[in-house]
């Protein structure tokens, strides 16, 4: 054997030891939670603290001794936003007995897995499309869905236009991620708009990572916007409010932003920028969730002295309401009889439940599968997302369209 | 494989692909345990190979055209959304039977990539890869802006059924995507030892001295992209009927370079390469995606989530230690490894 | 008028950006033949020291800066010496495939430092926007501009009067040959490296001054590698003129097709543009063509 074969073989021996040295170990009784979501790539911003907050709630709740002396194992994979990979690692847990509830973050991998949950009878959640609220299925969603925030924004806009003294109605201006996510608001936003007599400016849409958003928002303001609603998960909008503010548009135009909008990390370097900026959140957001004694107490515990990201606050909204599901469900079958369909039967019944004023209290019924009614908007004054109003409900949006 | 002293006595043994009896039982046997496999192997196992089968068919045409023809492509992962595409729309909006849309949607994968192929008339090498990335970006594009296409909602097609019977679940289409990965293995097989395997080694050599010597360089590589992009259709098509939604996010460009990829740790210019280097990468992928939860475990401050970026550092480093060190890939040590065990006893 | 010239300008203090990195692309193909995927992440990488030296040691901008180079060009180096040089006499395609297993691993790196975050410049540059006529540029895109077009003259320059720019161009045309002359063929190798790494960092800095530091920022990578391609490899001319042009391309494309065909025109027409100067022109615009022998 060669010296260059001997090198390559010593390689590859000391890499399958080293990933055959690991190991998991499980408790007596638990119950899994599986998150697919995706850690590296262009919505990592959103996944990655999101999912602190959820894993800080399960070891909290562990290191109290479980619900009901049942461990809760949280599992993270990261799917780098990649459909194939999301199902090949659903169907890995697919058979594990006591999966019940499964985090899609991503549209696409959110309708591939949904075939998969209804057969299972299991419970999946995702992000905010109205689709799911549309068809009953056993897909439930974060928050209110896009196009309900959406509409609370339309709302906000309205208001506001007449508050300044304004007649007629307001101009509004939109733009996006090319993809998906980008389209939902619309479905059922655009009918919401012309309910309100908003004159609504054709779509923009530009790919994700663009350098420069100056093309869509010059015709937006050339055709005469009011305002502006920049879609995308942060640092997106950010940026193309910086363009904005760079171009001079936020002196006349005010801009908006959905829930994915910029946050208490964005929102402090580049605090000039988006002054002004308001953002419609189903989630507290700034200084309102780093106080929240809930969330603070959480956080110093298991996170110390790192940079607050209110996402954090909304992961943990995921986890509280996982366990209150659970101890529903225990109640109702016991562990030992305990199947997913439990589980989406007790998700069913959490409407009402309080989650400690991160989010408004929870929607969940057999009729509903939006996480929350409820939003917040919230302005940015001096390097820091105030609110401007209290918790109002979002209008029904997702109602208007047909899907 | 053969042992010691088992030599060809006739010009039809020489090049059958089978030679001994002893092959024809391993194969034989292989094969009945292949598809007796669902009675007994894992729901997870079954729904693994059954996304390896897939890679494996989507890796033979990549191979065909990179591998054997020397065109290196990256439009891989576009065609194989032709083929999805095709045979979704196929059985929605027409009301195809599955049977008739799945060779359907490897011509109209083959077709596209024909169109696709045209700068290979002109360009070669990396310019090629370039043009075949570009194909890709605008293929997905189009994909996402027609009607038919379903644009940002994707379609949702059928599971395959045969007389009542339906192919709707993991173990069921095992069935199916089996029989269709070792038919096209087979195929590739015999032919890439054709005449047309020949001229298409001959351009991937020296096109121009292929053409020289009489090879039609403008029809065999256009000849290459078709099969290449046909086996990337039928993947494609399986692929939707198995997880039944089809839309344009799931054909990256990361994938079409992890094929490249696979060919790479597999072996340029094999058919067993591709079996070995769609192992080795999923593998790896599988292993990585589900040891980082436990790696973050064991190292707390890494935190969970980062612990995932180690895949794409997983993935990466085991690129440049095959290209270093084995640029001929794993089949080139398996075509050692039958070197020695035909000697042995003996050694030189 | 006024509107077109505006989204022209717009476009083309992007295209600058694009111009940058393919310049460094440009710059190691000329000396090694080695067309590179890694550069996004060089671009990423230098990104990231200077926002470490600016933004997280608050050092003055003229002391950012050179750790930021030096680090950027250790890496530089490592690739040329670790994972390239192995491969010198094999075919370059497998060069080519090595730089995309680079870009991976850095990639792994790059997620795993940011977690998910952004990182923002500070200010370092004046800003406000310089009106001429009814069309206003942003003063700190201007001087990163102008400061594209000043590296563009220095390298024109190094390559056409200096010892090592001469012996780079030799190394390009024959190793052989030029090893005969009295070059020391490996050292060009890892100079040109390091040159290129340094391009990259005035790339990556101009970039993240429009961008935030985040997941997306490799991905100018491609966009320079296209740009490269079209100008043809070897031109340095190339990359500055298809930088600029694919930027108002782009832009203006975006400006006038978006509504007609329903939005999202700037995802493609970079890779419009790219198969048809292939088809039309395979060696690019300004590339040396190149007639091949048996």
């Amino acid at each position: 054997m060669g010296k260059r074969s001997a090198i390559f073989l010593s390689i590859a021996l000391a890499v399958c030891l080293s990933v055959a040295g690991l190991s998991s170990s499980s408790f007596a009784k638990e119950v899994v939670y599986l998150s697919l979501a995706d850690y590296t790539g262009p919505i990592a911003g959103l996944n990655v603290p999101g999912d602190m907050g959820l894993e800080d709630i399960i070891k909290e709740t562990n290191a109290k001794g479980g619900v009901d002396g049942v461990k809760i194992k949280f599992i993270g994979i990261d799917t780098r936003y990649d459909v194939a990979r999301a199902v090949s690692a659903y169907k890995r847990y697919r058979r594990t007995p006591r999966l019940l509830v499964v985090n899609s973050i991503s549209t696409g991998i959110g309708k591939a897995v949904a075939r998969l949950i209804e057969r299972d009878k299991r419970l999946q959640i995702v992000p905010g499309d109205g689709e799911f609220q549309a068809h009953i299925q056993r897909t439930f969603i974060w928050g209110p869905a896009y196009q309900d925030a959406f509409a609370a924004t339309l709302d906000w806009i309205m208001d506001d236009w007449k508050a300044k003294g304004n007649s007629g109605t307001p101009v509004v201006g939109y733009l996006s991620w090319d993809n998906p996510y980008g389209r939902e608001h619309l479905r059922g936003g655009k009918e919401y708009a012309a309910k309100l007599g908003i004159k609504f400016l054709p779509p923009e849409f530009f790919p994700p990572g663009t350098l420069k958003h100056d093309v869509y928002l010059t015709r937006l303001a050339k055709a005469g916007a009011n305002y502006i609603h920049a879609g995308g998960v942060d640092p997106t909008p950010t940026n193309v409010i910086r363009d904005a503010y760079a171009l001079g548009l936020t002196k006349n135009i005010q801009m908006t932003c959905d829930y994915w909008g910029p946050t208490a990390l964005g929102i402090g370097v580049h605090a000039k920028a988006l002054e002004g900026t308001v953002i419609t959140s189903f989630y507290q957001r700034g200084d309102e969730s780093k106080n929240n004694p809930f969330v603070a107490n959480l956080w110093k515990k298991y996170r110390g002295s790192a940079k607050f990201n209110e996402v954090y606050g909304m992961g943990m909204s995921w986890g509280m309401t996982y366990v209150a599901g659970l101890k529903v469900a225990l109640k109702a079958v016991g562990y030992d009889k305990l199947t997913p369909d439990d589980m989406y039967k007790a998700y069913q019944k959490l409407a009402g439940f309080d989650k400690h004023g991160i989010q408004g209290a929870c929607a969940y019924s057999p009729t509903s599968r939006r996480g929350s009614l409820e939003v917040k908007i919230y302005r940015v004054k001096g390097g820091k997302s105030v609110p401007i109003t209290g918790w109002r409900k979002a209008p029904d949006a997702v109602s208007l369209h047909k899907f | 494989m053969r042992p010691c002293g088992v030599f060809d006595k006739s010009y039809g043994l020489d090049i059958a692909i089978i030679r001994t009896w002893q092959h024809w039982a391993i194969l034989i046997s292989a094969l009945i345990l292949l598809f007796l496999f669902p009675l007994f192997g894992s729901y997870y196992i079954i729904s693994f190979m059954n996304y390896l089968a897939i890679s494996v068919i989507v890796g033979l045409g990549l191979q065909i055209v990179s591998g054997y023809c020397g065109q290196i492509s990256f439009g891989q992962a576009a065609f194989m959304a032709i083929g999805a595409y095709t045979s979704a729309v196929l059985t929605i909006k027409f009301g195809f039977s599955f049977w008739i849309a799945l060779p359907l949607s490897g011509i109209m994968a083959g077709l596209v990539g024909i169109i696709g192929g045209a700068p290979s008339l002109r360009i070669k090498g990396m310019y090629l890869a370039m043009a075949t990335i570009a194909i890709h970006f605008v293929v997905i594009w189009l994909i996402l802006h027609m009607e038919i296409t379903g644009s940002f909602k994707g379609l949702f097609p059928p599971p395959p059924s045969l007389g009542g019977f339906e192919f709707d679940t993991d173990e069921r289409m095992f069935y199916i995507i089996m029989t269709v990965m070792v038919i096209m293995t087979y195929a590739a097989r015999n032919l890439v030892r054709s005449k047309v395997g020949r001229a298409f080694v001959a351009i991937r050599d020296n096109d121009l001295a292929g053409e020289v010597m009489g090879v039609n360089i403008y029809h065999y590589k256009s000849l290459a992209f078709f099969v290449s992009c046909f086996y990337a259709g039928i993947a494609g098509s399986l692929w939707g009927h198995l997880i039944t939604v089809v839309n344009a996010e799931q054909f990256t460009l990361m994938h079409a370079l992890e094929y490249i990829g696979m060919l790479i740790i597999g072996g340029m210019g094999s058919i067993p390469g591709v079996f070995f280097g769609v192992l080795f990468i999923r593998i790896l992928n599988e292993l990585v995606m589900f040891t980082s939860p436990l790696l973050a475990k064991a190292v707390p401050w890494l935190g969970s989530s980062p612990a995932a970026a180690l895949g794409l550092v997983a993935f990466g480093l085991a690129l440049i230690i095959f290209l270093i060190f084995e640029p001929r890939g794993l089949a080139h040590r398996w075509e050692i490894f039958k070197a020695s065990y035909r000697l042995y006893p003996f050694a030189y | 008028m006024i509107e077109f010239l505006q989204q022209a300008i717009t476009g083309m203090m992007i295209g600058s950006l694009y111009a940058l990195v393919a310049a460094a692309i440009v710059l190691v193909y000329k000396a090694t033949h080695v067309v590179s995927l890694a550069h996004g992440q060089l671009v990423a990488f230098g990104a990231l020291f200077f926002w470490l030296f600016i933004g997280g040691l608050g050092l003055p901008f003229w002391v950012g800066i050179f750790p930021a180079f030096i680090l950027t060009a250790l890496i530089g180096l490592l690739i040329e010496r670790l994972t390239l040089r192995p491969l010198i006499g094999q075919p370059l395609i497998a060069a080519f495939l090595m730089t995309f297993a680079i870009f991976l691993v850095l990639e792994g790196v790059f997620v795993l430092y940011l977690k998910g975050e952004t990182r923002t410049l500070p200010a370092f540059l004046p800003e406000g926007n310089l009106d001429i006529s009814g069309i206003s540029v942003p003063i700190n895109q201007l001087i990163g501009f102008l400061a594209a077009l000043f590296l563009f003259a220095a390298l024109s320059l190094i390559f056409k009067y200096t010892k090592i720019g001469l012996g780079m161009r030799a190394t390009a045309e024959d190793h052989r040959l030029a090893q005969g002359t009295g070059i020391t063929v490996r050292n060009i190798f890892s100079y040109i490296w390091v040159l290129s790494a340094i391009v990259a960092v005035v790339a990556g800095i101009a970039t993240a001054n429009v961008m935030d530091i985040y997941y997306m920022l490799p991905y100018i990578g491609i966009s320079g590698l296209i740009v490269a391609i079209c100008g043809g490899l070897d031109s340095l001319l190339g990359a500055l003129v298809v930088g600029l042009l694919l930027g108002v391309v782009e832009n203006v494309g975006a400006a006038y097709l978006d509504p007609l065909v329903g939005g999202g025109v700037k995802d493609v027409a970079a890779y419009v543009v790219l198969l048809l100067v292939l088809l039309i022109r395979p060696y690019g615009l300004f590339g040396l063509v190149r007639i091949e022998r048996i």
